[in-house]
């Protein structure tokens, strides 16, 4: 039994170090404390890229709020389609991620890149808009930010929806 | 009642069974699929360890400060005691090891029935994780079936067959 015990502790410690030996070296590695607390904003295990995030994020629904009043932003829902269909902030194109790259095209060929954009998902649990940010900076668009509380937020300030 | 080589030792030879549960190649047959299935879980999870971490979060059961850690070390204890399964190291702590994990996410899983818990973020990146892991029922009835069969490797009382480390 205590030989068994010692055999199984062995194998705990062996994966344990090739774990944490692999994660520090791998290019796909995480830190060890992620960020977790959606009071802080969005949630994600790489607190590297959420410092780097925070540099072009629309922190709270009443900014987003004025951001969509000065109507001059594009606001973009990289949700579902089948998402947006039931409801989407007014104006905002349906871009989801799920098919981000058979309808960039046509979204490329309608919007300007200098077109300030704004993208939103399912709120804080969600990093989609964050994606479909880095993806639209990639392809040329000068001025993306990221709407971290996304249609969640919005709807709970009592800001208007619209449904096809 | 037959005496094989094997079980001439300690306190085997006390209990010598025949059957299946002293059947060499169902005990190999058992340990390689419950092994290799773990090993293939494992490789998702070890290649993209943040959306795994993302999973653990979504059960919504473990401390802000250790979720990181265990999508770190949680795939690769899959990994090494899977193939320690498989090549026969170790086999017996290999297979307590397993049903630990088995134990644990049966555990979790029906926590989360229990009480109504759903993690749904509405993401297109967690949806396929989402798809991989299934109904409360079905998940249940999978890790019941591979905890009998981590019961069976550790309790096995037969001569095992292609085993590099006995234990």
């Amino acid at each position: 039994m205590q030989d068994l015990l010692k055999k199984t502790v062995l194998l705990l410690v062996v994966a344990a170090s090739l774990a944490l030996l692999v994660n520090h070296l791998s290019p796909h590695g995480i830190p060890l404390i992620g960020q977790w607390d959606t009071e802080v904003g969005v949630v994600t295990a790489d607190t590297a890229a959420a410092a780097v995030w925070m540099d072009f994020e629309i922190p709270d629904p009443q900014t987003a709020k004025q951001v969509f009043d000065a109507a001059s932003a594009l606001f973009v829902d990289v949700r579902s389609q089948d998402l947006f269909d039931e409801g989407h902030i007014p104006g905002a194109v349906s871009l989801p991620l799920g098919s981000f790259e058979s309808r960039l095209e046509a979204f490329a060929a309608d919007v300007s890149p200098k077109q300030p954009i704004v993208t939103y998902c399912s709120g804080r649990l969600c990093q989609d808009s964050h994606t479909a940010a880095q993806l639209l900076m990639e392809r040329g668009f000068e001025n993306v930010v990221v709407f971290i509380d996304g249609l969640p937020g919005w709807i709970e300030n009592g800001y208007p929806v619209a449904t096809p | 009642m037959v005496y094989r080589d094997g079980l001439r030792m300690g306190t085997l030879s006390r209990h010598p069974e025949t059957g299946w549960r002293a059947n060499g190649w169902l005990d190999l047959g058992l340990r390689w699929l419950l092994g290799g299935l773990f090993v293939l879980a494992s490789a998702h999870k070890i290649m993209d360890p943040a959306a795994f971490a993302k999973i653990i979060f979504g059960y919504d059961l473990f401390p802000a400060v250790a979720i990181n850690l265990i999508a770190i070390i949680l795939p690769y204890i899959e990994l090494t005691a899977g193939l320690a399964l498989i090549t026969g190291v170790y086999p017996r702590a290999a297979a307590v090891v397993l049903s630990g994990l088995l134990m644990g996410f049966i555990l979790a899983i029906s926590i989360n029935a229990w009480r109504g818990h759903v993690f749904d973020c509405g993401c297109f990146s967690s949806g396929e994780a989402a798809l991989w892991q299934g109904t409360p029922g079905w998940m249940l009835g999978r890790n019941g079936l591979l905890l009998f069969m981590g019961w069976s490797i550790t309790t096995f009382r037969g001569q095992r067959k292609i085993v590099v480390r006995s234990g």
